[in-house]
């Protein structure tokens, strides 16, 4: 029983359920966008927990980790090269996010969802 | 009420869907399939000794240039969305915290994103990370003047340049050895040191002199877009 290993899960857990609690409940447009990033954070959080080992260290092969060593010593390197990537959506998706949000609370003079009626039928 | 409580019973039963497959979750305890591969051969095959970069620059350099495309596509609907539609509100003056703070900072800070880039074989980081700094480095400045920037033409020549030598850098590695981003193109010397790893560190500077470009853009868009006061 590894606590560290669960702590970061449930961390993680935690995030994308409080991210999804403000998607949800938040009615201003910008505190959504907030929340999306969270979940995003947790989602990012999970995704470099997979490629934990117990005991290793990080995937750099310095002196510390002799290369033919590597194998038992390091961590898995994978999950960390592909959570880049989800990084960098991220952060493509929130910029959009905010671009539409700052224009459309200019636009209507408020930032409330429930009084944004034009997507509303 | 009614949508309180749905939204409480959504996040139930995510949390319960999560909540079970706990009893079925394995601690690993050994590396295998792809990431077996890459602690195994990845030193040898690139001569990176930080495997991470080997894997975002080397084995899997097309998906970084799809991102480094999602990404610059992103940059271009703000700077297309704010140009078309202005959000008339200009600058405000900087408070005097942020002014002074702003004469001191960027040095150090744009020294941090250079290590970054450029030790990206070496150390944690790479042109993602590097990039970003850069870019906040150039944010800062900006906060730190009332003034609008002026349409700059160094931004998108950067950004086009970058771009360009990532891909040649790539196309490179087609003409020579028949394979796409293969780094060692120019020999991958002695790793461990700074000019090492083939065209890993060229790669991560191009890279970051693309991010910081892009991402400096977006902040001198909505900038730009509020008009001057």
């Amino acid at each position: 029983m590894n606590v560290f290993y669960w702590t970061v899960a449930g961390t993680a857990s935690g995030l994308i359920i409080v991210g999804l609690w403000g998607v949800l409940t938040r009615k201003n447009i910008l505190r959504i966008g907030l929340a999306f990033t969270i979940a995003d954070t947790g989602v990012n959080l999970l995704l470099v927990w997979s490629g934990y080992l117990p005991g290793r260290t990080t995937p750099i092969l310095n002196g510390d980790v002799p290369a033919a060593e590597a194998v038992s010593a390091v961590v898995d390197p994978l999950p960390q090269a592909l959570v880049l990537t989800s990084i960098v959506i991220g952060v493509a998706v929130a910029a959009l996010f905010v671009v539409v949000a700052v224009l459309a609370s200019r636009r209507l003079g408020t930032a409330d969802i429930r009084r944004m009626k034009e997507l509303k039928w | 009420m009614i949508r309180t409580l749905f939204v409480l019973l959504v996040l139930l039963v995510l949390a319960a869907a999560a909540t079970s497959v706990i009893p079925h979750l394995k601690m690993r305890t050994e590396l295998d399939g792809a990431g077996l591969e890459y602690a195994r051969r990845g030193l040898e095959d690139t001569g990176s000794i930080n495997l991470v970069t080997a894997v975002i620059v080397a084995y899997r350099g097309l998906d970084t240039l799809g991102e480094v495309v999602v990404l610059f596509s992103a940059a271009t609907s703000v700077m297309l969305i704010l140009s078309l539609f202005p959000l008339g509100r200009g600058p405000t003056d900087p408070s005097f915290i942020v002014a002074h703070t702003a004469r001191v900072l960027p040095a150090p800070i744009m020294l941090l994103a250079v290590y970054f880039t450029t030790h990206s074989h070496l150390s944690p980081g790479g042109g993602f990370p590097g990039g970003t700094i850069m870019a906040s480095a150039f944010l800062l400045v900006m906060l730190g003047s009332s003034s609008t920037p002026a349409g700059s033409k160094i931004l998108p020549a950067l950004e086009a340049l970058s771009g360009t030598t990532f891909g040649l850098l790539g196309l490179w590695g087609t003409m020579t050895l028949g394979q796409f981003l293969n780094n060692r193109v120019i020999g991958i010397g002695n790793p461990g040191y700074l000019v090492s790893a083939g065209i890993i560190p060229l790669v991560s500077l191009a890279i970051g002199v693309k991010v910081a470009s892009e991402f400096s853009g977006i902040f001198a868009a909505f900038r730009k877009s509020g008009g001057n006061r």
